[in-house]
Protein backbone atom coordinates (compact mmCIF):
# COMPACT_ATOMS: atom_id res chain seq x y z
CA UNK A 1 0.00 0.00 0.00
CA UNK A 2 2.78 2.39 0.99
CA UNK A 3 5.14 1.58 -2.16
CA UNK A 4 2.17 2.20 -4.14
CA UNK A 5 1.48 6.01 -3.07
CA UNK A 6 5.21 6.63 -3.08
CA UNK A 7 4.87 5.40 -6.43
CA UNK A 8 1.92 7.39 -7.95
CA UNK A 9 3.58 10.80 -5.99
CA UNK A 10 7.10 10.08 -7.54
CA UNK A 11 5.51 9.53 -11.65
CA UNK A 12 7.35 11.96 -13.48
CA UNK A 13 4.99 14.87 -14.41
CA UNK A 14 5.10 16.30 -18.21
CA UNK A 15 6.40 19.46 -19.15
CA UNK A 16 3.30 21.30 -20.53
CA UNK A 17 3.76 23.36 -23.67
CA UNK A 18 2.62 26.26 -21.61
CA UNK A 19 5.32 26.03 -19.41
CA UNK A 20 7.78 25.50 -22.72
CA UNK A 21 6.20 28.43 -23.90
CA UNK A 22 6.66 31.03 -20.23
CA UNK A 23 10.07 29.53 -19.83
CA UNK A 24 11.28 30.40 -23.38
CA UNK A 25 9.57 34.24 -23.13
CA UNK A 26 11.35 34.59 -19.95
CA UNK A 27 14.50 33.07 -21.43
CA UNK A 28 14.21 35.43 -24.46
CA UNK A 29 13.50 38.24 -22.61
CA UNK A 30 16.16 37.45 -19.68
CA UNK A 31 19.06 37.23 -22.93
CA UNK A 32 17.44 40.10 -24.82
CA UNK A 33 20.82 42.19 -24.94
CA UNK A 34 22.83 39.40 -26.41
CA UNK A 35 19.83 38.85 -29.07
CA UNK A 36 20.06 42.19 -29.80
CA UNK A 37 23.63 42.21 -30.60
CA UNK A 38 23.36 38.89 -32.13
CA UNK A 39 21.28 40.43 -35.20
CA UNK A 40 23.30 43.48 -34.95
CA UNK A 41 25.17 42.82 -38.36
CA UNK A 42 23.44 44.43 -41.21
CA UNK A 43 22.63 41.78 -43.36
CA UNK A 44 20.72 39.58 -40.31
CA UNK A 45 19.35 43.37 -39.48
CA UNK A 46 17.55 43.31 -43.04
CA UNK A 47 17.17 39.59 -42.83
CA UNK A 48 15.05 40.18 -40.26
CA UNK A 49 13.38 43.58 -41.01
CA UNK A 50 11.86 41.45 -44.15
CA UNK A 51 11.21 38.55 -41.98
CA UNK A 52 8.63 40.87 -39.59
CA UNK A 53 7.56 42.94 -42.77
CA UNK A 54 6.38 39.81 -44.31
CA UNK A 55 4.85 38.68 -41.61
CA UNK A 56 2.84 41.90 -41.01
CA UNK A 57 2.21 42.11 -44.27
CA UNK A 58 0.38 38.94 -44.77
CA UNK A 59 -1.32 38.58 -40.81
CA UNK A 60 -4.47 41.26 -41.84
CA UNK A 61 -5.54 38.63 -45.25
CA UNK A 62 -4.85 35.28 -43.13
CA UNK A 63 -6.89 36.65 -40.39
CA UNK A 64 -9.53 37.60 -43.49
CA UNK A 65 -9.15 34.08 -44.52
CA UNK A 66 -10.12 32.43 -41.83
CA UNK A 67 -13.02 33.93 -40.99
CA UNK A 68 -14.60 33.36 -44.40
CA UNK A 69 -13.54 29.98 -43.89
CA UNK A 70 -14.86 29.99 -40.57
CA UNK A 71 -18.29 31.50 -41.96
CA UNK A 72 -17.96 28.86 -44.47
CA UNK A 73 -17.80 26.23 -41.94
CA UNK A 74 -20.37 27.25 -39.79
CA UNK A 75 -23.14 29.17 -42.04
CA UNK A 76 -23.13 27.32 -45.52
CA UNK A 77 -24.44 23.84 -45.43
CA UNK A 78 -22.62 21.45 -47.52
CA UNK A 79 -25.53 21.07 -49.37
CA UNK A 80 -26.11 24.67 -50.06
CA UNK A 81 -22.53 24.30 -51.63
CA UNK A 82 -23.38 21.37 -53.72
CA UNK A 83 -26.74 23.16 -55.53
CA UNK A 84 -24.45 26.59 -56.09
CA UNK A 85 -21.81 24.08 -57.95
CA UNK A 86 -21.99 22.13 -61.13
CA UNK A 87 -22.31 18.60 -60.72
CA UNK A 88 -19.87 17.60 -63.51
CA UNK A 89 -16.21 18.56 -61.90
CA UNK A 90 -14.94 20.44 -64.88
CA UNK A 91 -17.57 22.70 -65.28
CA UNK A 92 -17.51 22.70 -61.20
CA UNK A 93 -13.84 24.34 -62.15
CA UNK A 94 -14.28 26.99 -64.27
CA UNK A 95 -17.27 28.53 -61.93
CA UNK A 96 -14.39 27.96 -58.66
CA UNK A 97 -12.23 29.72 -61.06
CA UNK A 98 -14.43 32.74 -61.68
CA UNK A 99 -15.25 33.19 -58.11
CA UNK A 100 -11.88 33.78 -57.39
CA UNK A 101 -12.57 37.27 -58.49
CA UNK A 102 -14.71 37.66 -55.79
CA UNK A 103 -12.22 37.28 -53.10
CA UNK A 104 -10.08 40.33 -52.62
CA UNK A 105 -7.19 39.07 -50.96
CA UNK A 106 -3.46 37.59 -51.39
CA UNK A 107 -2.53 34.42 -51.35
CA UNK A 108 -2.68 33.56 -47.65
CA UNK A 109 -6.39 34.37 -47.71
CA UNK A 110 -7.12 31.45 -50.17
CA UNK A 111 -5.56 28.52 -48.70
CA UNK A 112 -7.68 28.14 -45.01
CA UNK A 113 -10.58 28.73 -47.29
CA UNK A 114 -9.69 26.06 -50.59
CA UNK A 115 -9.57 23.77 -47.57
CA UNK A 116 -12.52 24.56 -46.04
CA UNK A 117 -14.53 24.15 -49.03
CA UNK A 118 -12.79 20.81 -49.61
CA UNK A 119 -13.95 19.81 -46.28
CA UNK A 120 -17.37 21.05 -46.75
CA UNK A 121 -17.18 18.20 -49.72
CA UNK A 122 -16.35 20.49 -52.62
CA UNK A 123 -14.82 18.51 -55.28
CA UNK A 124 -10.92 19.11 -54.80
CA UNK A 125 -10.74 19.62 -58.63
CA UNK A 126 -12.70 22.95 -57.80
CA UNK A 127 -11.40 24.10 -54.58
CA UNK A 128 -7.45 23.40 -55.82
CA UNK A 129 -9.11 25.58 -58.77
CA UNK A 130 -10.18 28.40 -56.54
CA UNK A 131 -6.56 28.26 -54.90
CA UNK A 132 -5.18 29.37 -58.07
CA UNK A 133 -7.57 31.67 -58.84
CA UNK A 134 -8.12 33.86 -55.97
CA UNK A 135 -4.90 36.03 -55.40
CA UNK A 136 -4.34 36.41 -58.89
CA UNK A 137 -7.41 37.49 -60.54
CA UNK A 138 -8.96 39.69 -58.10
CA UNK A 139 -10.10 43.14 -58.61
CA UNK A 140 -7.72 44.72 -56.63
CA UNK A 141 -4.46 43.25 -58.03
CA UNK A 142 -6.02 44.19 -61.44
CA UNK A 143 -6.12 47.28 -60.33
CA UNK A 144 -2.44 47.57 -58.35
CA UNK A 145 -1.27 46.39 -62.44
CA UNK A 146 -2.86 48.78 -64.21
CA UNK A 147 -1.55 51.31 -61.82
CA UNK A 148 1.62 49.60 -62.07
CA UNK A 149 1.62 49.64 -66.18
CA UNK A 150 0.46 52.83 -67.18
CA UNK A 151 1.84 52.15 -70.80
CA UNK A 152 0.50 49.43 -71.35
CA UNK A 153 -2.82 48.47 -69.83
CA UNK A 154 -2.82 45.20 -71.84
CA UNK A 155 -0.86 43.66 -69.39
CA UNK A 156 -3.94 43.29 -66.87
CA UNK A 157 -5.78 41.85 -69.79
CA UNK A 158 -2.63 38.97 -70.14
CA UNK A 159 -2.35 38.68 -66.41
CA UNK A 160 -6.24 37.79 -66.15
CA UNK A 161 -5.99 35.57 -68.96
CA UNK A 162 -3.04 33.80 -68.07
CA UNK A 163 -3.67 33.20 -64.38
CA UNK A 164 -7.19 32.51 -65.12
CA UNK A 165 -5.85 29.77 -67.96
CA UNK A 166 -3.49 28.44 -64.97
CA UNK A 167 -6.36 27.61 -62.71
CA UNK A 168 -8.82 26.32 -65.04
CA UNK A 169 -6.31 23.97 -66.83
CA UNK A 170 -4.43 22.96 -62.55
CA UNK A 171 -8.17 22.16 -61.71
CA UNK A 172 -8.97 20.42 -65.21
CA UNK A 173 -5.78 18.19 -64.27
CA UNK A 174 -6.85 17.19 -60.56
CA UNK A 175 -10.47 16.47 -61.85
CA UNK A 176 -8.21 13.89 -64.50
CA UNK A 177 -5.38 13.06 -62.49
CA UNK A 178 -5.91 13.90 -59.14
CA UNK A 179 -6.23 11.32 -56.19
CA UNK A 180 -7.66 12.38 -53.03
CA UNK A 181 -5.34 10.01 -50.76
CA UNK A 182 -2.52 12.79 -51.72
CA UNK A 183 -4.37 15.28 -49.40
CA UNK A 184 -3.27 14.60 -45.84
CA UNK A 185 -6.68 13.12 -43.92
CA UNK A 186 -6.85 15.87 -41.24
CA UNK A 187 -7.46 18.32 -44.18
CA UNK A 188 -10.90 16.98 -45.07
CA UNK A 189 -12.21 15.73 -41.76
CA UNK A 190 -14.83 17.85 -40.39
CA UNK A 191 -14.25 20.07 -36.98
CA UNK A 192 -15.79 18.19 -33.79
CA UNK A 193 -18.72 20.09 -33.47
CA UNK A 194 -18.54 21.23 -29.76
CA UNK A 195 -20.96 20.65 -27.09
CA UNK A 196 -23.45 21.64 -29.90
CA UNK A 197 -23.01 24.65 -29.34
CA UNK A 198 -24.65 27.97 -31.66
CA UNK A 199 -23.50 28.21 -35.25
CA UNK A 200 -21.59 31.62 -33.66
CA UNK A 201 -19.26 29.40 -31.41
CA UNK A 202 -18.49 27.10 -34.11
CA UNK A 203 -17.64 29.96 -36.38
CA UNK A 204 -14.95 31.35 -33.56
CA UNK A 205 -13.60 28.04 -32.90
CA UNK A 206 -12.89 27.45 -36.91
CA UNK A 207 -11.21 30.60 -37.17
CA UNK A 208 -9.54 30.21 -34.48
CA UNK A 209 -7.92 26.27 -35.18
CA UNK A 210 -7.47 28.20 -38.51
CA UNK A 211 -5.49 30.70 -37.24
CA UNK A 212 -3.09 28.34 -35.35
CA UNK A 213 -2.65 25.93 -38.00
CA UNK A 214 -2.12 28.59 -40.93
CA UNK A 215 0.19 30.87 -39.01
CA UNK A 216 2.72 28.79 -38.42
CA UNK A 217 3.59 28.00 -41.99
CA UNK A 218 2.64 31.47 -43.20
CA UNK A 219 5.47 32.27 -40.73
CA UNK A 220 7.94 29.45 -42.24
CA UNK A 221 6.86 30.85 -45.31
CA UNK A 222 8.24 34.41 -44.13
CA UNK A 223 11.36 33.16 -42.81
CA UNK A 224 12.18 31.52 -46.34
CA UNK A 225 11.37 34.21 -48.24
CA UNK A 226 13.41 37.10 -45.98
CA UNK A 227 16.69 34.64 -46.19
CA UNK A 228 16.48 34.07 -49.71
CA UNK A 229 15.73 37.94 -50.51
CA UNK A 230 18.82 38.53 -48.19
CA UNK A 231 20.84 35.59 -50.09
CA UNK A 232 20.18 35.97 -53.84
CA UNK A 233 22.29 38.31 -55.50
CA UNK A 234 20.61 40.86 -57.59
CA UNK A 235 23.03 40.50 -60.20
CA UNK A 236 21.13 37.82 -61.43
CA UNK A 237 18.80 40.36 -63.39
CA UNK A 238 21.67 41.77 -64.83
CA UNK A 239 21.65 41.19 -68.89
CA UNK A 240 18.50 38.94 -68.90
CA UNK A 241 16.67 41.12 -71.62
CA UNK A 242 18.79 39.70 -74.19
CA UNK A 243 18.24 36.03 -73.85
CA UNK A 244 14.20 35.76 -73.81
CA UNK A 245 14.23 31.99 -72.74
CA UNK A 246 16.75 32.70 -70.22
CA UNK A 247 14.58 35.94 -68.84
CA UNK A 248 11.43 34.02 -68.74
CA UNK A 249 13.14 31.01 -66.41
CA UNK A 250 14.80 33.22 -64.30
CA UNK A 251 11.84 35.56 -63.52
CA UNK A 252 9.57 32.43 -62.83
CA UNK A 253 12.33 31.60 -60.03
CA UNK A 254 12.41 34.82 -58.96
CA UNK A 255 8.59 34.58 -58.58
CA UNK A 256 8.83 31.63 -56.34
CA UNK A 257 11.52 32.79 -54.51
CA UNK A 258 10.77 36.63 -53.51
CA UNK A 259 7.03 35.33 -52.66
CA UNK A 260 5.79 39.44 -53.39
CA UNK A 261 2.22 39.89 -52.32
CA UNK A 262 0.01 39.46 -55.10
CA UNK A 263 -0.66 43.13 -54.49
CA UNK A 264 2.72 44.18 -55.04
CA UNK A 265 4.37 41.83 -57.13
CA UNK A 266 3.52 44.51 -60.27
CA UNK A 267 4.72 47.36 -58.86
CA UNK A 268 8.60 45.25 -58.29
CA UNK A 269 8.47 44.03 -62.16
CA UNK A 270 7.31 46.89 -63.66
CA UNK A 271 10.57 49.01 -62.28
CA UNK A 272 12.35 46.13 -64.52
CA UNK A 273 12.02 48.05 -67.63
CA UNK A 274 14.83 46.48 -69.04
CA UNK A 275 13.30 43.30 -69.58
CA UNK A 276 10.36 42.48 -72.02
CA UNK A 277 7.20 42.45 -71.10
CA UNK A 278 6.90 38.63 -71.76
CA UNK A 279 8.67 37.61 -68.54
CA UNK A 280 7.52 40.45 -66.63
CA UNK A 281 4.02 38.78 -67.03
CA UNK A 282 5.69 35.08 -66.59
CA UNK A 283 6.41 36.72 -63.20
CA UNK A 284 3.06 37.95 -62.41
CA UNK A 285 1.29 34.42 -63.07
CA UNK A 286 3.73 32.45 -61.41
CA UNK A 287 3.88 34.40 -57.96
CA UNK A 288 0.72 34.02 -57.19
CA UNK A 289 0.06 30.81 -57.70
CA UNK A 290 3.56 29.15 -56.48
CA UNK A 291 6.22 30.42 -54.26
CA UNK A 292 8.10 29.29 -51.05
CA UNK A 293 5.42 30.88 -48.50
CA UNK A 294 2.41 29.67 -50.30
CA UNK A 295 4.34 26.19 -50.70
CA UNK A 296 5.08 26.12 -46.59
CA UNK A 297 1.01 26.98 -46.16
CA UNK A 298 -0.04 24.29 -49.07
CA UNK A 299 2.44 21.47 -47.66
CA UNK A 300 1.12 22.56 -43.96
CA UNK A 301 -2.37 22.41 -44.85
CA UNK A 302 -2.97 19.88 -47.40
CA UNK A 303 0.07 17.64 -46.23
CA UNK A 304 3.62 16.89 -48.07
CA UNK A 305 2.36 14.50 -50.75
CA UNK A 306 0.05 17.17 -51.98
CA UNK A 307 2.40 20.00 -51.96
CA UNK A 308 5.47 17.83 -53.98
CA UNK A 309 3.20 17.13 -56.86
CA UNK A 310 1.33 19.83 -56.85
CA UNK A 311 3.99 23.35 -56.81
CA UNK A 312 6.45 22.00 -59.44
CA UNK A 313 2.76 21.12 -62.05
CA UNK A 314 1.55 24.20 -60.95
CA UNK A 315 4.99 25.96 -61.83
CA UNK A 316 5.77 24.05 -65.44
CA UNK A 317 1.46 25.11 -65.88
CA UNK A 318 1.86 28.73 -64.90
CA UNK A 319 4.70 29.11 -67.07
CA UNK A 320 3.28 28.07 -70.14
CA UNK A 321 0.05 29.73 -69.52
CA UNK A 322 2.08 33.50 -69.02
CA UNK A 323 3.79 32.60 -72.34
CA UNK A 324 0.73 31.23 -73.88
CA UNK A 325 -1.11 34.73 -73.12
CA UNK A 326 1.57 36.93 -73.81
CA UNK A 327 1.68 35.71 -77.19
CA UNK A 328 -2.14 35.99 -77.63
CA UNK A 329 -3.01 39.08 -75.77
CA UNK A 330 0.57 40.69 -76.01
CA UNK A 331 0.61 39.84 -79.51
CA UNK A 332 4.41 38.78 -78.92
CA UNK A 333 7.63 39.44 -77.13
CA UNK A 334 7.29 43.16 -76.45
CA UNK B 1 0.73 21.97 -28.27
CA UNK B 2 -1.96 22.45 -26.30
CA UNK B 3 -5.35 24.38 -26.40
CA UNK B 4 -4.30 26.80 -23.63
CA UNK B 5 -1.11 27.98 -25.19
CA UNK B 6 -2.04 28.09 -28.68
CA UNK B 7 -4.44 30.86 -27.02
CA UNK B 8 -1.80 32.49 -24.90
CA UNK B 9 0.57 32.43 -28.36
CA UNK B 10 -2.14 34.04 -30.16
CA UNK B 11 -2.92 37.10 -27.46
CA UNK B 12 0.55 37.96 -27.85
CA UNK B 13 0.34 37.51 -31.77
CA UNK B 14 -2.27 39.92 -31.94
CA UNK B 15 -0.99 42.05 -29.63
CA UNK B 16 2.01 42.73 -30.91
CA UNK B 17 0.17 43.38 -34.16
CA UNK B 18 -1.57 46.38 -32.43
CA UNK B 19 1.61 47.46 -30.32
CA UNK B 20 3.07 47.63 -32.96
CA UNK B 21 0.65 50.06 -35.21
CA UNK B 22 0.04 52.03 -31.02
CA UNK B 23 3.94 52.88 -31.01
CA UNK B 24 3.82 53.88 -34.45
CA UNK B 25 6.65 51.03 -35.26
CA UNK B 26 4.75 49.91 -38.33
CA UNK B 27 5.83 52.14 -40.80
CA UNK B 28 9.56 50.25 -40.58
CA UNK B 29 7.78 47.54 -42.49
CA UNK B 30 4.51 48.24 -44.25
CA UNK B 31 2.54 51.42 -45.49
CA UNK B 32 0.93 53.43 -42.75
CA UNK B 33 -2.24 53.14 -44.50
CA UNK B 34 -1.68 49.49 -43.41
CA UNK B 35 -2.38 50.78 -39.88
CA UNK B 36 -6.15 50.50 -39.32
CA UNK B 37 -5.95 46.74 -41.16
CA UNK B 38 -3.49 46.11 -38.43
CA UNK B 39 -4.85 47.03 -35.68
CA UNK B 40 -8.26 45.38 -36.81
CA UNK B 41 -6.39 42.14 -37.59
CA UNK B 42 -4.52 42.24 -34.11
CA UNK B 43 -7.90 42.83 -32.44
CA UNK B 44 -9.52 40.23 -34.18
CA UNK B 45 -6.73 37.45 -33.28
CA UNK B 46 -6.99 38.19 -29.39
CA UNK B 47 -10.86 38.54 -29.77
CA UNK B 48 -10.76 34.99 -31.48
CA UNK B 49 -8.28 33.16 -28.45
CA UNK B 50 -10.16 35.26 -25.89
CA UNK B 51 -13.44 33.91 -26.98
CA UNK B 52 -11.74 30.28 -26.90
CA UNK B 53 -10.49 31.01 -23.04
CA UNK B 54 -13.77 32.06 -21.85
CA UNK B 55 -15.82 29.18 -23.28
CA UNK B 56 -12.97 27.04 -22.11
CA UNK B 57 -13.23 28.51 -18.50
CA UNK B 58 -17.39 28.48 -18.78
CA UNK B 59 -17.91 25.24 -19.80
CA UNK B 60 -14.89 23.68 -17.99
CA UNK B 61 -14.60 20.99 -20.28
CA UNK B 62 -11.32 19.04 -20.53
CA UNK B 63 -10.79 20.12 -24.37
CA UNK B 64 -7.44 18.89 -25.39
CA UNK B 65 -7.55 16.00 -23.08
CA UNK B 66 -4.46 16.57 -21.58
CA UNK B 67 -2.73 15.08 -24.56
CA UNK B 68 -0.55 17.40 -27.20
CA UNK B 69 -1.76 15.04 -30.73
CA UNK B 70 -2.60 17.33 -33.45
CA UNK B 71 1.02 16.06 -34.83
CA UNK B 72 0.73 18.94 -36.85
CA UNK B 73 0.81 21.29 -34.45
CA UNK B 74 4.95 21.65 -34.38
CA UNK B 75 4.52 24.47 -36.62
CA UNK B 76 2.25 26.52 -34.49
CA UNK B 77 5.52 26.98 -32.26
CA UNK B 78 6.71 29.18 -35.13
CA UNK B 79 4.41 32.16 -34.15
CA UNK B 80 7.03 33.08 -31.32
CA UNK B 81 9.24 34.14 -34.07
CA UNK B 82 7.76 36.69 -34.80
CA UNK B 83 5.83 37.74 -31.39
CA UNK B 84 9.83 37.70 -30.13
CA UNK B 85 11.00 39.70 -33.22
CA UNK B 86 8.63 42.30 -32.45
CA UNK B 87 8.68 42.92 -28.67
CA UNK B 88 12.54 41.83 -28.35
CA UNK B 89 14.36 42.36 -31.07
CA UNK B 90 12.21 45.05 -33.21
CA UNK B 91 14.29 45.30 -36.20
CA UNK B 92 15.06 49.14 -37.76
CA UNK B 93 13.86 50.07 -40.72
CA UNK B 94 15.97 48.73 -44.10
CA UNK B 95 18.97 51.36 -44.84
CA UNK B 96 22.72 51.24 -45.94
CA UNK B 97 22.69 47.50 -46.18
CA UNK B 98 19.64 47.35 -48.74
CA UNK B 99 20.74 50.01 -50.70
CA UNK B 100 24.16 48.21 -51.40
CA UNK B 101 22.23 45.19 -52.26
CA UNK B 102 20.25 47.40 -55.16
CA UNK B 103 20.72 45.60 -58.69
CA UNK B 104 21.30 48.55 -61.50
CA UNK B 105 18.43 50.78 -62.63
CA UNK B 106 17.45 50.66 -66.27
CA UNK B 107 16.78 53.01 -68.60
CA UNK B 108 13.92 54.09 -70.14
CA UNK B 109 12.86 56.83 -72.73
CA UNK B 110 13.18 60.71 -71.78
CA UNK B 111 9.70 61.89 -71.18
CA UNK B 112 8.29 65.41 -70.35
CA UNK B 113 7.07 66.29 -66.50
CA UNK B 114 4.97 68.96 -65.39
CA UNK B 115 6.97 72.33 -64.30
CA UNK B 116 7.60 72.24 -60.80
CA UNK B 117 6.19 75.18 -58.68
CA UNK B 118 8.02 77.66 -57.96
CA UNK B 119 10.67 78.54 -55.12
CA UNK B 120 13.56 79.73 -53.59
CA UNK B 121 14.65 76.17 -52.55
CA UNK B 122 12.04 73.79 -53.68
CA UNK B 123 11.30 70.50 -50.97
CA UNK B 124 10.92 67.59 -53.16
CA UNK B 125 10.99 63.89 -52.64
CA UNK B 126 13.60 61.15 -53.48
CA UNK B 127 11.60 59.52 -56.13
CA UNK B 128 10.29 62.68 -57.63
CA UNK B 129 13.95 63.90 -57.92
CA UNK B 130 16.21 60.90 -59.12
CA UNK B 131 13.57 60.69 -61.97
CA UNK B 132 13.27 63.86 -63.11
CA UNK B 133 17.10 64.00 -63.03
CA UNK B 134 17.71 60.93 -65.50
CA UNK B 135 13.99 61.11 -67.33
CA UNK B 136 12.86 64.68 -67.92
CA UNK B 137 13.34 66.07 -71.20
CA UNK B 138 12.37 69.54 -70.20
CA UNK B 139 15.19 69.64 -67.41
CA UNK B 140 12.49 71.22 -65.03
CA UNK B 141 15.45 70.61 -62.64
CA UNK B 142 18.42 73.06 -64.14
CA UNK B 143 19.91 75.68 -62.11
CA UNK B 144 16.98 74.67 -58.95
CA UNK B 145 17.84 75.01 -55.56
CA UNK B 146 16.06 71.48 -53.97
CA UNK B 147 15.73 70.05 -50.53
CA UNK B 148 15.97 66.14 -49.87
CA UNK B 149 15.70 63.87 -46.61
CA UNK B 150 17.11 60.55 -46.68
CA UNK B 151 19.85 58.49 -44.92
CA UNK B 152 23.67 58.62 -45.73
CA UNK B 153 25.21 55.90 -47.13
CA UNK B 154 29.13 55.11 -47.38
CA UNK B 155 30.02 53.32 -50.50
CA UNK B 156 33.45 52.88 -52.07
CA UNK B 157 35.02 56.56 -51.30
CA UNK B 158 31.85 58.19 -52.04
CA UNK B 159 28.86 59.08 -49.72
CA UNK B 160 25.19 58.75 -50.63
CA UNK B 161 22.21 60.04 -49.55
CA UNK B 162 19.46 57.42 -50.26
CA UNK B 163 16.17 55.99 -49.53
CA UNK B 164 13.99 53.07 -49.84
CA UNK B 165 10.46 53.49 -52.00
CA UNK B 166 8.02 50.41 -51.08
CA UNK B 167 4.64 49.48 -52.53
CA UNK B 168 3.72 46.84 -50.42
CA UNK B 169 6.00 45.98 -47.19
CA UNK B 170 9.20 46.05 -47.16
CA UNK B 171 9.88 43.04 -48.76
CA UNK B 172 9.42 45.12 -51.49
CA UNK B 173 11.80 48.06 -51.16
CA UNK B 174 13.68 49.96 -54.36
CA UNK B 175 16.74 52.20 -53.27
CA UNK B 176 16.63 55.65 -54.44
CA UNK B 177 20.85 57.54 -54.41
CA UNK B 178 21.82 59.94 -54.91
CA UNK B 179 25.62 60.92 -54.74
CA UNK B 180 26.65 64.06 -52.63
CA UNK B 181 29.36 66.28 -54.14
CA UNK B 182 30.57 68.59 -50.78
CA UNK B 183 34.11 68.78 -49.47
CA UNK B 184 32.22 68.75 -45.51
CA UNK B 185 31.14 65.18 -45.52
CA UNK B 186 34.32 63.03 -43.62
CA UNK B 187 31.74 63.04 -40.03
CA UNK B 188 29.09 61.48 -41.67
CA UNK B 189 28.35 57.48 -41.24
CA UNK B 190 26.05 55.21 -43.11
CA UNK B 191 22.19 55.26 -41.89
CA UNK B 192 22.65 58.95 -40.30
CA UNK B 193 19.65 60.78 -41.46
CA UNK B 194 20.45 64.25 -42.71
CA UNK B 195 18.17 66.94 -45.01
CA UNK B 196 20.36 68.54 -47.45
CA UNK B 197 19.65 71.43 -49.62
CA UNK B 198 21.88 71.54 -52.83
CA UNK B 199 21.76 71.58 -56.97
CA UNK B 200 21.86 68.78 -59.20
CA UNK B 201 24.95 68.37 -61.39
CA UNK B 202 23.39 68.64 -65.27
CA UNK B 203 23.54 65.50 -67.41
CA UNK B 204 25.58 63.00 -64.06
CA UNK B 205 22.51 60.78 -64.29
CA UNK B 206 23.05 58.54 -67.01
CA UNK B 207 23.68 54.70 -67.52
CA UNK B 208 27.23 55.52 -66.77
CA UNK B 209 26.31 56.49 -63.66
CA UNK B 210 23.28 54.08 -63.17
CA UNK B 211 20.86 56.97 -63.50
CA UNK B 212 21.59 57.83 -59.74
CA UNK B 213 22.44 61.85 -60.53
CA UNK B 214 24.75 63.82 -58.32
CA UNK B 215 24.02 66.95 -56.22
CA UNK B 216 26.25 69.44 -55.45
CA UNK B 217 25.94 70.50 -51.77
CA UNK B 218 25.10 73.74 -50.10
CA UNK B 219 23.63 73.16 -47.14
CA UNK B 220 23.59 69.47 -44.90
CA UNK B 221 22.06 68.97 -41.04
CA UNK B 222 20.96 65.76 -39.37
CA UNK B 223 17.60 65.19 -38.51
CA UNK B 224 15.89 62.23 -36.31
CA UNK B 225 14.47 59.47 -38.62
CA UNK B 226 11.06 60.52 -39.88
CA UNK B 227 7.79 58.63 -38.71
CA UNK B 228 7.81 57.54 -42.31
CA UNK B 229 11.45 56.18 -43.30
CA UNK B 230 10.35 55.07 -46.60
CA UNK B 231 8.91 56.73 -49.59
CA UNK B 232 5.94 55.13 -51.79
Amino acid sequence: MTTQITRVAKRPRKTTSLEILCGLLILAAVFQGLLGELFDTPSLRTGSTVFVAICVQAMPFLVLGVLISGAIAAFVPASALRRLLPRRDSAAVGVASLAGVALPGCECASVPVARRLMQQGVAPAAAVAFLLAAPAVNPVVLVATAVAFPGSPEMVLARFAGSLATALVMGWLWARFGRVDWIVERALRALPVRDGGSKWAAFAETARTDLVSSGGFLVLGGLTAAALNVLVPSSWLVGLGSNLVLGVLVMALLAVILALCSEADAFVVASLSALPLLPRLVFLVVGPVVDVKLIAMQAGTFGRAFALRFAPVTFVVAIVCAVAAGLLVLGGVR
Amino acid sequence: MRRETQNVLLVLLGGALCKLVLSGAHTRYVKPSMGPWLLTAGALIVLLAGIAIVRDIVTSHPVDDGHEHHHDSRSTWLLVLPVLAVFLIAPPALGADSVQRAQPREPVPKANFAPLPPGRVLPMTMSDFVTRSAYDASNSLASRSVRLAGFAVRQGGDTYLARLVITCCAADAMPLKVRLVSPGLRGLRSNDWVEVTGRLVPGSADARTNFSPDLRVGSIHRIGEPSDPYEH
